[in-house]
């Protein structure tokens, strides 16, 4: 295991590094985890360390499972030694003047200062600032050109004199950690990944405490295989971004385990938290996502990022007052970021205003076309205001922003079945069962398509419910439609059977209803037209208890049961006259 | 961001947008003069308005054409004021210096359109109606500036900058010794040398600069469509690379590369469909994702690109990607796009049309061979366009359904058209496939007659005809005794049904979207262009090029949708196939030819493949292997890149067929036989193995399997497999199959030497041929009958005699090389063995006979009839005591039977 002074040391120099060539997020993440690490108590005065964590009591709760102490962990690999600064006074004053410049976002006067700069350091801050004003121009002529018909190859036109001159620097060999990681961020940029790959790994591997190049080849690692396949020197680092890939990549929980071993070093780090909250959220643990959430926010209360999953959770579990309080609290600390919107359409959602949740969703959008749940969120709007068509527009742009987002795929097939298209909408769930095949829900729902009187795909649908059941069917559709499915094709050993499991399953979660009735109506006629009359008089009894019509059927069933046994002998008689 | 907003009617005004409008200045300036000033003739001013025209609906690309190009045509259309004008061009171009001008220069626009009340018009004045497609050019022109913001215009302007320059700098290349040139003025110096040089030079015109009009003035006018296309997308895509090697130069992105109008962009799509229609897989299907891919860069929300990818996809067979790209389309558009060119029909309700979505889908896996899916999907297109009350699409789903239903087998015994079926066939839940097939096809007629959905009704007669073609008319529902039965198919209903697909050729242009011929031949204009100009078309063309330059011009002229001319062309085939299964040769053949001159370069790729193979089956059975195998080689470099190819199955029938007749019936192991095994197993191979799907294929394949057994003389397997095949054969209907199977069964009976067994398959064969009114299949049935009786014993061969020559007519006048040779043989051996006929009196009618017969086996190398024939022959010429004739025939017959046993150089042709 790597020591906590260590890690400490190596991430204070990084952040100064990090600052000094403007990579200012890559910075405030490396902050975020200097903070993170628990401090030794002996060095450090009371009030520093009830700065750093105030209530860590809930958090302990959910951390008791010991993380994992590897013997044979990662040491600090020599091969990573923290590079020396390097002609500082050289090139000191212009760089000064340049670096202020580019913290006023002045990007090109910025550059324009280190125009004759050789060292490194400024080589790196004149083209980061170039690419920067490019981005910005990007931006806006994204705006500017916007036809009727969504023109979109606004481009940076700084990109290719970047990679010209990238790439020269590279076959020379005169060119560091940092340049790597531009470089690599401009070829993506261009398209060609195999290259923006390369020269990322190389990039991490000389540097690892570089987040955002962490995050941008992260961003390139689209399967499994392209991940394995990623020649990365051992590093704490490392585990950082595979944890973050692992949950990209929808391996929930290898992403929680490495998380969970982080959190040895860095436990007090909000965004391992919030990375852990999220990869629960994946795996539908919302209660304890909840209380994630609100220690986060009570440690950090001016956080924006990854709230609107916390809103999503609020959404879920129905907590409108919550929701319009978190609501809220975001609007007040940024009014224009994606999240605080996406809060805000969710609020309104909750409340039945779909209109001006759609409105929120599309201010979200504005802000950030590839928002994905927006899209996502903005059909499901759509399809509550039954316009079918612009929901399946919504959730096909999500689908297109990311391929593997199961709840647009399953909105999609929703939409379609609400236009009375099931075998077209099929398709859909499929697609979407693909990406997620453990949720009963998308199994029920396919089950249903395959139900509906269009269809009549009954055999199919039972197939699907089988799974629905084998996922663990939590809302209890499942069985009870097997066995009634089993019913109607007249195989009614199966449907007891089915019923059977589905009144253990009320019983065991103390409910009542229809479906009980139902349940044990036809589990008292099947025992007892095959004869097994005290079982079906337990089920009889149990009907008795009820009032309404079944406690009607269940008299009459009884006296049946009871002319049956005592019929028994003189049905005998009569086949058998003496 | 579509779903939120949906601009249809795309226009932003571009730097050629520009130029149009500076020219249509100069076409109509607002001054008062009946005849502008440059203008020499009324004609050359009304070319210039004709050319404008032919600019704002050409659809024969995606993107808008640079200066330089603009200049180079102009030259063209000016005749002698073409400097005048392109220098006028590129002045007022060199005057826009600052957004000001453009702010000017449009408001100077609105000068050149008359009033829109149009009342007080002087006689000699000239001026653009506002409600004419150039004023409408000008004033949407006008609006879309208007409508710019600042940034925009700042836009526009900078985009006109590298607009002139580039022209400025592709001029700049040619003319190396002017390569100081810097302004646009000095640059129309240049234009005027060059203009001095092309007087000097007399005829050679400016084709100097434009390498691509140069080749199309050597290559003529012989360049097909494709290639023609194909060479444009050179050019377009060296344009692209030649734009983005100068912007390494100075870092600037080509801003020269603007879309046409929306509508302009949808013609060109639709031609491309047409194209990748008609080509199939031939076309490059790399080449058109690449452009596709432009096209989805520069403008995402049309969505017709992700239509054309699934077109091209499907030709591709890339299942996966074709489905995903259908669906895409269909998610985004809702199948509505388009819609600036169709007006939305009754039915389009903001729900979309989505049954057109799955009515796509229906016939995508049909192509991709899922009979079932395509079957469930097509069913519920039906409910849906019910539903939506779009009776368009279910016309067109009813007919995609009927024609799965009869393409695809069904069989009768499954219930794949379960429960769900849908109300409009429901009342024939307990009718057969075939009834069901009518029934669908009776109301998809129906419907689209009275939609006036001409292409559809045609589609359908023809559906009609082939169903007529193949199926005995029953009563549908009255099965009584009373019910008049007729057991035999109609061809004359084929014919009728036939000649009523055809009528569409004399009115498809009430349906067809005007857009796309106007577009077209627009372009086609535009194109012409290109040819020097000064010289009439005809007369200076004609001398040294051959006539095909006027058919050319001509068909540009007539200009029939691509669609229709398939349709026409289908009807042909259609034609010859019933000739050939009601046994007329001739008429098939020509029928065949006359589709592949006329049809054979306009229609799919696929329908022109299948008249090659049907030329070239009758060529191997009129002429010989040989003929036939040099005909596959042209055929197959024709066809080589054509998914699906039936090429290939056809090489292996012929050298199945070859092998057969070379193949050595004493020796079962020859090589010869084991070729023809393979060729079988290969065949079958070929079909997939999906229940259902390629039927024709797989019965092929198992009825040759049998002839190859036979020859092998295993004749209980061979009696086994044929059973079998005449089982799957009624279980999916196919009746004219059962014919020939019967047939088959026959010749086994008769080989095994079981004459009494074969003569019931003989008979069953032969009503079933006439049921289905299949003569020459019956003529050769009838011959097998006769070879049955005679085999009975010798005192049947006057019933045998007769019976032949009852079927001679039909054989002799349609039957291929083999089939008369055995007849002829028959003949003899009929004469030989009837005890009442003496050689010696009447040996011409015999000898006759017999020479027929081995003259048309040696184009067949069938050896083993030959050596028959020459056996009986020196056995007559030994009774006659003709013994130099004989020693002739017996060396003939000598030389034939090694030839069978040494089967030597088996396998010349194949690969």
């Amino acid at each position: 295991m790597v020591s906590k002074e260590s890690c400490r040391n190596e991430i204070r120099a990084a952040i100064r590094q990090l600052s000094d060539r403007c990579l200012y997020s890559a910075a405030k993440w490396a902050g975020e985890q200097l903070v993170g690490i628990e401090q030794d108590p002996s060095n450090f005065t009371p009030s520093n360390t009830r700065f750093q964590r105030g209530s860590s009591s809930i958090r302990r709760r959910f951390s008791t499972i010991s993380t994992p102490q590897p013997s044979a962990g990662f040491s600090q690999p020599p091969a990573t030694p923290l590079p020396q600064e390097e002609d500082e006074v050289i090139d000191g004053d212009l760089y000064l003047l340049a670096k202020s410049y580019f913290d006023c976002r002045e990007y090109r006067r910025a550059s324009h200062v280190l125009r004759d700069q050789m060292s490194n350091k400024s080589l790196f801050l004149r083209c980061y600032a170039l690419y920067l004003a490019g981005e910005k121009r990007k931006e806006e002529e994204m705006i500017e050109l916007e036809g009727p018909l969504g023109k979109s190859d606004a481009i940076n036109r700084e990109l290719v004199s970047l990679e010209r001159e990238l790439s020269a620097l590279k076959r020379t060999g005169a060119i560091d950690s940092f340049g790597l990681y531009l470089y690599g961020v401009v070829l993506k940029e261009k398209g060609n990944e195999t290259l923006a790959r390369a020269s990322l790994v190389e990039s991490v591997n000389s540097y690892p405490w570089n987040w955002s190049a962490w995050s941008e080849l992260q961003s390139l690692c689209t399967s499994i295989e392209i991940l394995n396949s990623l020649n990365l020197n051992s590093h704490w680092m490392k585990e950082f971004f595979l944890g973050s890939a692992y949950q990209e990549l929808r391996m929930h929980s290898e992403s929680l385990a490495k998380y969970e071993y982080l959190q040895g070093i860095f436990s007090f780090s909000n965004y391992i938290q919030a990375q852990t909250a999220k990869a629960q959220y994946s795996l539908r643990e919302f209660d304890q996502v909840e209380i994630m959430f609100e220690d986060l926010l009570r440690n950090d209360p001016y956080r924006v990022e990854d709230m609107d999953l916390y809103s999503n959770v609020l959404y879920a579990k129905e907590a409108c007052a919550a929701l319009s309080y978190l609501a809220h609290k975001v609007f007040l600390t940024d009014k224009y970021r994606p999240e605080s919107c996406c809060i805000v359409g969710n609020y309104y959602s909750l409340k039945g205003q779909h209109e001006k949740a759609v409105m929120y969703f599309r201010r979200a959008l504005k802000l950030n076309k590839k928002y994905l749940s927006a899209w996502t969120l903005m059909g499901h709007e759509y399809v509550e205001m039954k316009n079918t068509s612009a929901a399946v527009d919504a959730y096909r742009r999500a689908v297109d922003v990311n391929p593997c987002d199961y709840r647009a795929w399953y909105g999609l097939g929703q939409a379609y079945e609400m236009m009375g298209m099931p075998f077209y909408a099929l398709h859909y769930f499929r697609k979407s069962i693909f990406f997620l095949p453990n949720d009963s829900r998308l199994w029920i729902a396919m089950a249903k398509c395959y139900q509906s009187e269009q269809l009549h795909m009954l055999e199919e649908a039972i197939k699907c419910y089988k799974r629905a059941v084998n996922c663990g069917d939590t809302e209890g559709i499942a069985l009870n439609q097997l066995a009634k499915l089993h019913q109607k094709l007249g195989r009614n050993e199966e449907a007891a059977f089915y019923f059977e499991k589905d009144l253990e399953r009320m019983d065991a979660e103390g409910l009542e209803g229809p479906n009980m009735f139902e349940a044990l109506v036809f589990l008292a006629t099947h025992l007892k037209t095959n004869k097994k009359f005290d079982e079906a008089e337990v089920y009889c009894t149990r009907l008795l208890d009820y009032s309404g019509p079944e406690k009607e059927k269940a008299k009459s069933l009884l006296r049946g049961i009871r002319m049956a046994q005592t019929d028994f002998p003189s049905m005998d008689m009569e086949h058998f006259p003496l | 961001m579509a779903g939120l907003t949906r601009t249809a009617g795309a226009f932003a005004v571009t730097p050629h947008k520009i130029s149009v409008c500076v020219l249509l200045q100069i076409y109509a300036p607002s001054a008062q003069m009946s005849l502008p000033f440059p203008f020499s003739s009324v004609s050359q001013h009304n070319r210039l308005g004709l050319y404008l025209l032919s600019l704002t609906k050409a659809c024969d690309g995606m993107y808008e054409m640079k200066l330089e190009e603009l200049i180079n045509q102009l030259r063209e259309v000016g005749d002698d004021v073409d400097a005048w004008l392109t220098e006028n061009l590129t002045n007022r171009f060199s005057y826009l210096s600052s957004p000001d001008d453009l702010l000017n220069f449009f408001t100077d626009m609105r000068g050149i359109l008359g009033s829109l009340d149009s009342g007080a018009v002087q006689d000699d004045q000239i001026v653009l109606d506002p409600n004419s497609i150039l004023g409408m050019f000008v004033r949407r022109c006008i609006l879309a500036f208007n409508l710019l913001s600042f940034e925009g215009v700042c836009h526009l302007f900078s985009s006109i900058e590298a607009y002139c320059r580039e022209a400025h700098s592709s001029f700049a290349q040619y003319d190396a010794s002017n390569s100081n040139l810097e302004s646009l003025t000095q640059y129309n110096q240049m234009d005027k040398t060059t203009k001095l040089h092309k007087n000097a030079s007399g005829n050679v015109p400016f084709h100097l600069h434009t390498p691509e009009a140069l080749f199309k003035v050597t290559e003529g006018l012989l360049v097909t469509r494709t290639e023609k296309s194909s060479t444009r997308k050179f050019a377009e895509a060296t344009s692209v690379a030649s734009a983005s090697s100068s912007k390494v130069e100075d870092t600037r992105v080509d801003e020269s590369l603007f879309l046409r109008t929306n509508l302009q962009i949808q013609g060109f799509l639709m031609e491309k469909a047409d194209a990748i229609e008609t080509h199939g897989s031939s076309f490059s299907s790399s080449s058109i994702e690449r452009f596709l891919e432009q096209l989805q860069n520069l403008a995402p929300e049309l969505h017709r690109v992700h239509f054309l990818r699934y077109l091209n996809k499907l030709h591709s067979d890339d299942y996966f990607a074709a489905l995903d790209n259908l669906l895409r389309y269909f998610d985004y558009s809702a199948g509505t796009e388009g819609f600036d060119l169709v007006p939305p029909s009754t039915g389009c309700s903001m729900h979309g049309r989505y049954e057109i979505g799955l009515l796509c889908l229906g016939m995508m896996h049909f192509r991709f061979g899922h009979p079932n899916l395509a079957l469930e999907v097509l069913t519920e297109a039906v409910r849906v366009s019910q539903q939506l009350s779009n009776d368009t699409c279910l016309a067109y789903t009813l007919a995609a359904m009927s024609n799965l239903l009869s393409e695809m087998g069904i069989a009768s015994t499954t219930s794949v058209l379960g429960a769900s079926y849908s109300s409009v066939t429901s009342t024939a839940s307990s009718l057969s496939v075939q009834q069901r097939v009518y029934i669908l096809l009776k109301e998809s007629l129906r419907r689209a007659d009275t939609l006036k959905l001409k292409r559809l009704v045609a589609s359908n007669h023809l559906a009609m005809a082939k169903f007529e073609l193949m199926n005995v008319q029953r009563p549908l529902l009255s099965f009584g005794p009373k019910a008049s039965m007729r057991h035999k198919t109609c061809p004359i209903s084929v014919c009728k049904e036939i000649r009523l697909g055809a009528h569409l050729i004399s009115d498809f242009s009430s349906e067809s979207s005007k857009m796309t011929i106007d577009g077209s031949l627009s372009s086609v204009w535009l194109k012409d262009l290109q040819k020097p100009w000064s010289q009439p078309v005809y007369s200076r063309e004609s001398s040294y090029r051959n006539n095909s330059t006027f058919f050319k011009f001509f068909v540009h002229l007539v200009s029939i949708p691509g669609s229709v001319s398939q349709i026409i062309g289908a009807s042909y085939l259609l034609r010859a196939t019933s000739w050939e299964l009601y046994g007329s040769a001739p008429m098939a053949r020509m029928n065949t030819l006359v589709y592949a001159t006329l049809f054979g370069d306009s229609s799919s790729s696929s329908d022109a493949e299948l008249a090659y193979l049907k030329l070239i089956q009758h060529l191997a059975l009129h002429k010989g292997y040989k003929d036939a195998f040099a005909a596959l080689t042209i055929a197959e470099e024709k066809f080589l890149t054509v998914s699906k190819s039936k090429i290939m199955l056809l090489k292996l029938q012929l050298v199945h067929e070859h092998a057969l007749h070379r193949s050595n019936f004493v020796k079962s192991t020859s090589g010869n036989l084991k070729l023809a095994q393979r060729m079988c197993n290969e065949l079958g191979g070929l079909a997939s193995t999906t229940m259902g799907v390629d039927m024709e294929l797989k019965v092929e394949a198992s009825l040759r399997e049998a002839r190859t057994l036979l020859a092998a003389k295993q004749y209980s397997q061979a009696a086994n497999t044929a059973h079998s095949l005449f089982c799957t054969c009624h279980k999916f209907n196919l009746q004219i199959e059962k014919a020939s199977v019967l047939l088959l069964l026959a010749e086994i009976h008769k080989k095994s030497g079981n004459a009494v067994m074969g003569l019931p398959y003989a008979l069953a064969s032969i009503s079933f041929c006439q049921s289905f009114n299949l003569d020459l299949l019956k003529a050769s049935a009838t011959l097998t009958l006769a070879e049955l009786w005679l085999g009975l014993g010798s005192n049947h061969s006057k019933r045998a005699l007769g019976l032949l020559h009852g079927a001679f007519p039909m054989i002799l006048g349609h039957g291929g090389l083999e089939l008369r040779a055995r007849a002829y043989i028959f003949e003899a051996n009929c004469y030989l063995s009837d005890p009442s006929f003496s050689v010696s009196t009447d040996s011409d009618t015999v000898l006759d006979s017999l020479r027929q017969a081995s003259d048309e086996l040696q184009a067949l190398e069938y050896h083993e009839l030959s050596a028959e024939a020459l056996y009986l022959m020196a056995m007559v010429y030994d009774k006659l005591g003709w013994l130099e004739e004989r020693e002739e025939a017996a060396a003939l017959f000598k030389k034939h039977i090694t030839a069978l046993e040494n089967p030597q150089d088996v396998e010349p042709n194949i690969a």
